[in-house]
């Protein structure tokens, strides 16, 4: 007798629900411990399954020691290294939200770089199987496997052995007082920084289990595991990033609803939305628990306020900057011109394999709109590129009901203008939210735009990409290219400077203060966005020509980090920087294995995230001019006193 | 006389706002040592620096660990976290959040050894029946009892305790002196910071050092006809935000 | 707004109030935050608002710079209902605030700080704003650091950036949240002279502040809360030290 299937499919949904869990377990104890919502997760779970691949595939070694070595050392050493040489230091100078995120976005792309450069990108289909799918047995004909008993106990022992190690033994005291106020912690002799790197290397531990026990069922790349490990933040967000239970429980349920919701079967135009939903789930989740409100505030508020980014990555460029930082700039805005008009002395291959670059520029333009003018976390810059390009695409192939087919040029320029006010869907949720919240609310977008989106076939067919007439010709196209940045350029120029930019200044800076300036807050953020979202949708647009074709590959959200990641390192408030940038990583791209770029935005993410601390806003004392002099106070000692401060100057009594 | 530790020309910055402006703080070693000034005056924040609970933007800490500061022995421990100088024998409790609210009081002891926690129940007996209670959803009396039972018992050189009255009864506050005054005797160093000079323990009070904002304009025995003066101005009238003349002043 | 202050005008005795409370109510929760405040700003006075902890200051502060919305009650600017609009309107009509915690732009130039107070408020011609700068830089005697950064400034120079923000928009009202936190003596004098020399020109001044030295030597009318109601004023002696006369040349030492 067969059970009925919709219990099938919930044992079936236990699975993929326990692997979420494990993370979730991962996240919410790590942040427990160190108050920092580790992004780097994702890239954990995929290096440790690349890792175990190797160690069994490649060097034969036996597989529970091989397992042994990835899960027991690799990943905790990863999280153990991840504090020492990142973290740490950003606590110890109680650094803000968007700092800690930035330099866990390098961990991320440092991670995923360093796993393109070993393994390239081509997807490996032969992830060792840990936990075989042998049938345990059928009560009641419901198919029960040993791999899903096994990570079901795994979950239900990781959380027993959590719940008691913190209720009954004086790590566990040491780490609830470090949560409850870390400060008091260290002033009663608490180690708190090895409670938290605990906390690192057991989130990275469980990352690591996620990601070996997950590889198998999927193809190993660079890109997609740590991708569906992000997704799985909503469950720790979920949780108020502090429940076990509740994290538990929404990755439990949320497992089991994306396998129930395969038995429905609507017919028509719901049918592919219905498979979006279900294999995308979790990013529904992810945007239902950033966009709905109180959720994540309450989440959140844990959290310190943020200061904005301008602290880590604030201006060296305004106007009025040192001579040292003007020259610098002009130095910049020179090489960027250069290398920006090189290609066209190129051969015709070269000139190929370089125009990428004036459309990558435009979306770490965009970024450094965003961001770096405005001073909102924005992750989900890859969605509004990938939307130019398609409905660049969509609009050259007449593919829009209503809409005959343009020809290109038409075509760009309409998407553009079409996706602009998509930077509302941003824009908006942006008035209310700051730091991690906005960064999770723009990484959500972008995640839904492109699973939701770029990757359904109905919409991506019919799409026509191909540049005919003039435009056919790469080193033609190219001048194009470089007349839409240059226009950009003076656009953003023209945008960013005199009172509006002044007032994005202002508003990056300290948000409070601009309301109270009289700067029009909400209307100002919704600015940056559109401006954002503009920008982000040409360089797509010129992207997706460039390659005469869509690939929803080309705007994966990890792209997206990426992106981010490299305009923060490359900083974020400087255009020609941007520029530089794009060109220096597609000649890189174009030039060498893939992943060299990767790694290198990882590393200028880590570096300059520390590197920057030197100009701080507001708060450095270093770069503070000797004030002043003042006279001392008229101190009155009495004879004691005296004596007392002789003592103190080494005045022998 | 030795000193215990100092504060050389400290500068400490809550983020823009600067809370003290070049500070020379000199505690002997041994002695019970007051530290006076209204809120906002810089006192909780000296604590701090000294309990390395901020981090200086200019200036040092100097620890002498009780030896002769003839003998050079003073050790620089500007750059020593807040745990590290816990380790090394200072203990800080401070005004506010000064136990784990969801620690059980037992849970608070548990560091303490045997005699330590003997030592906390014989001085605040109160605590005896509350052991199971989780410090949170103790009253401010109670839960200032068990911080500063804790920290009395911990075998650390120098104690330094911000308003370690608030919210104890008058009996309670007699037994918290007597014992301050013991461990004075006892060869251990004691800061207080107070909004004034409390008066059952002016007679164990050694050191004087009155703060305004954020700079010390006194440092002096107790006794001093200067302090006098000099609390008028600086240390805090009775009544802080007392009610106001509400009225014009003329021209 | 001039640089040197006239010698303390002798105010008629009920000039037109430039801010107004009429009966806010705030309650958070079960608790009553604000219960029916009212309260005058008249233009030319030096207004202190002391009370413990917790006793609503804050609270009133917000409601009045727009940053909370009172439940109930109205607040009006110069005699027009502004209970409604946002904080940034409101700074716009000429309702200028600063923060306890020092709030500057750490990314743009001394100058460029004061220049955002003063196109916000509508000085968008360049020629406009350049006067409203240039003036708000010599009267708070900042002009040598015009094209320094923000960051990294001492607490005292800080809050004079502050301070211009709010003025260089020509403020008819000045709310200020503890505007002497973290300056030392030498410092506070000196903003006490200022204040008292930008009231003798006529604005308005709100002053939330605990230093009773402070208040008492510079405020015209000291008004104490205590559990979400202003007190009724009592006439005590307490605090009935003459304030000296603001010495002339507020630039000049500040």
């Amino acid at each position: 007798m067969a059970a009925p299937l919709a219990l099938q499919l919930a044992v079936a949904g236990l699975s993929v629900g326990s692997a979420a869990a494990i993370t979730g377990i991962g996240l919410v104890v790590c942040h427990r411990a160190t108050g920092v919502l580790n992004l780097a997760q994702g890239a954990v779970a995929m290096a440790t399954a690349f890792a175990l691949r190797q160690c069994v595939v490649v060097w034969h070694w036996p597989r529970a020691l091989a397992v042994a070595c990835c899960v027991l050392l690799l990943a905790p050493g990863l999280g153990f290294l991840m504090d020492v040489l990142v973290f740490r230091r950003l606590q110890r100078r109680r650094a803000g939200t968007a700092e800690t995120l930035v330099a866990g976005l390098g961990v991320f792309v440092l991670l995923v770089g360093a796993a393109t450069l070993l393994w390239g990108t081509t997807p490996y289909p032969d992830a060792p199987v840990v936990v075989p799918a042998t049938p345990l047995g059928t009560p009641d004909g419901l198919l029960i496997t040993l791999d899903t008993a096994v990570e079901l106990g795994l979950v239900l022992l990781l959380a027993a052995a959590v719940g008691a190690l913190s209720r009954w033994t004086a790590f566990g005291t040491a780490l609830r007082a470090v949560v409850d106020n870390r400060r008091l912690a260290e002033l009663s002799g608490i180690d708190a920084d090895a409670v938290a790197s605990t906390g690192w290397a057991f989130g990275a531990f469980t990352a690591g289990l996620t990601g070996v026990l997950l590889a198998p069922a999927l193809r190993l790349d660079p890109y997609g595991l740590p991708l569906l490990v992000m997704e799985t933040l909503a469950v720790a967000v979920a949780a108020g990033l502090r429940s076990l239970p509740l994290a538990i429980g929404t990755a439990l349920l949320l497992g089991i609803g994306q396998s129930e919701l395969t038995m429905l079967h609507p017919s028509g135009a719901a049918q592919p939305l219905l498979q979006a939903v279900s294999s995308g789930l979790f990013v529904v989740a992810l945007l239902a628990v950033a966009l709905l409100p109180g959720r994540l505030a309450a989440g959140l508020s844990a959290l310190p306020p943020a200061p904005t980014l301008s602290a880590t990555t604030a201006a060296t460029v305004t106007a009025t900057a040192t001579s040292a930082a003007r020259t610098r700039q002009i130095g910049r805005r020179w090489a960027a011109a250069l290398l920006l008009l090189v290609p066209l002395a190129l051969r015709g291959g070269d000139v190929r394999s370089l125009l990428p670059g004036p459309g990558l520029a435009l979306i770490l333009l965009s970024i450094v709109v965003v961001t770096g003018y405005g001073g909102q976390i924005s992750l989900g810059q890859a969605g509004y590129a990938g939307l130019g390009a398609l409905l660049t695409g969509a609009l050259a192939g007449g593919t829009i009901p209503g809409l005959p087919a343009l020809p290109a040029p038409a075509a760009l320029l309409l998407a553009t203008a079409v996706a602009a006010p998509c930077g509302l869907l941003v824009g908006w949720p942006a008035i209310r939210r700051r730091g991690l919240a906005l960064a999770l609310t723009t990484f959500a977008v972008g995640t839904a735009m492109s699973r939701f989106v770029f990757q359904q076939p109905s919409l991506t067919s019919g799409l026509r990409l191909d540049r005919t007439g003039a435009w056919a010709d790469d080193r033609l196209f190219y001048g194009v290219e470089l007349a839409l940045i240059a226009a950009a350029l003076l656009a953003v120029h023209a945008l960013c400077r005199g009172a509006t930019g002044r007032a994005l200044g202002a508003m990056r800076d300290h948000e409070p203060a601009a309301y109270a300036s009289g700067v029009d807050v909400p209307r100002l953020k919704l600015l940056a966005f559109t401006a954002g979202a503009a920008l982000a949708a040409l360089g797509g647009g010129l992207l997706g020509l460039g390659a005469q074709a869509f690939d929803p590959n080309a705007f994966d959200p990890v792209l997206g980090l990426l992106w981010f990641a490299a305009a923060v390192g490359l900083g974020a408030d400087s255009a020609s920087a941007a520029v530089l940038g794009a060109m220096v990583l597609t000649v890189l791209d174009a030039s060498t294995t893939a992943g060299v770029s990767a790694a290198a935005i990882g590393l200028l993410a880590l570096v300059r995230g520390r590197l920057v601390h030197g100009r701080r806003a507001g708060t450095g004392g270093s770069t503070a001019p000797v004030p002043p002099e003042q006279p001392p106070l008229p101190v009155r000692l009495s004879p004691f006193g005296e004596r007392l401060v002789q003592r103190l100057k080494g005045v022998p009594e | 006389m030795t000193l215990e530790i100092a504060l050389l020309g400290a500068r400490v910055r809550h983020g823009p706002l600067e809370a003290l402006h070049g500070v020379d703080l000199p505690v002997p070693a041994g002695r019970l040592t007051v530290l006076l000034g209204r809120n906002g005056a810089g006192r909780s924040t000296a604590l701090d620096a000294l309990a390395g609970a901020v981090p200086l933007s200019a200036g040092r800490v100097h620890w002498y660990g009780g030896a002769p500061a003839r003998s050079g022995a003073a050790r620089d421990i500007t750059a020593l976290g807040a745990y590290a100088r816990a380790r090394r024998g200072m203990t800080l409790v401070p005004a506010e959040g000064a136990v784990f609210p969801s620690l059980t009081v037992a849970d608070h002891l548990s560091r303490s050894t045997p005699r330590e926690r003997a030592a906390v129940l014989d001085l605040f007996p109160e605590l005896g029946r509350l052991l199971p209670r989780s410090a949170g959803t103790l009253s401010g009396g109670e839960q200032q009892m068990l911080a500063l039972g804790v920290a009395l018992a911990r075998p650390s050189r120098l104690l330094m305790l911000d308003e370690p009255g608030r919210g104890l009864a008058p009996a309670v506050l007699e037994r918290l002196h007597t014992a301050l005054a013991a461990q004075v005797a006892a060869g251990r160093t004691v800061v207080l910071a107070e909004q004034s000079l409390p008066s059952e323990a002016t007679a164990a009070v050694d050191l004087v050092h009155v703060l305004h904002r954020g700079s010390v304009i006194f440092s002096g025995e107790p006794g001093e006809p200067g302090l006098a003066a000099i609390s008028a101005t600086a240390a805090p009238s009775p009544h802080p935000a007392g009610p106001g003349p509400g009225r014009w002043r003329p021209g | 707004m001039s640089p040197s202050p006239s010698p303390r005008p002798n105010p008629s005795p009920s000039p037109a109030p430039r801010l107004s409370a009429r009966a806010l109510v705030r309650r958070f929760g079960g608790v009553t935050a604000l219960d029916q405040v009212s309260l005058d700003l008249p233009p030319g006075r030096i207004t202190a608002l002391t009370g413990h902890n917790g006793a609503g200051k804050s609270t009133l502060f917000r409601c009045l710079s727009g940053a909370d919305r009172p439940d109930s009650g109205q607040v009006l600017l110069d005699g027009r209902d502004i209970t409604r609009l946002p904080e940034y309107t409101r700074a716009r009509l000429g309702l200028a605030r600063t923060f306890q915690q020092i709030a500057v732009f750490p990314g743009l130039s001394v100058a460029d700080n004061l220049r955002v107070g003063a196109e916000q408020a509508g000085r968008r011609g360049r020629l406009e704003a350049d006067f409203a700068v240039a003036r708000t830089l010599r009267l708070l005697g900042l002009d040598h650091l015009a094209d320094r950064h923000a960051s990294g400034l001492p607490t005292g120079t800080l809050r004079l950036v502050e301070l211009g923000r709010a003025l260089s928009a020509e403020p008819g009202v000045l709310l200020l949240d503890e505007p002497a936190a973290g300056l030392d003596r030498a410092e506070s004098e000196q903003l006490a002279v200022l204040l008292t020399a930008l009231a003798a020109d006529g604005l308005a001044v709100l002053l939330v502040e605990h230093d009773r030295e402070l208040v008492d030597r510079i405020a015209d009318r000291v008004l104490t809360m205590s559990a979400g109601r202003i007190l009724p004023a009592v006439s005590t002696s307490a605090a009935s030290t003459p304030a000296p006369a603001p010495s002339d040349g507020a630039a000049d030492d500040a």
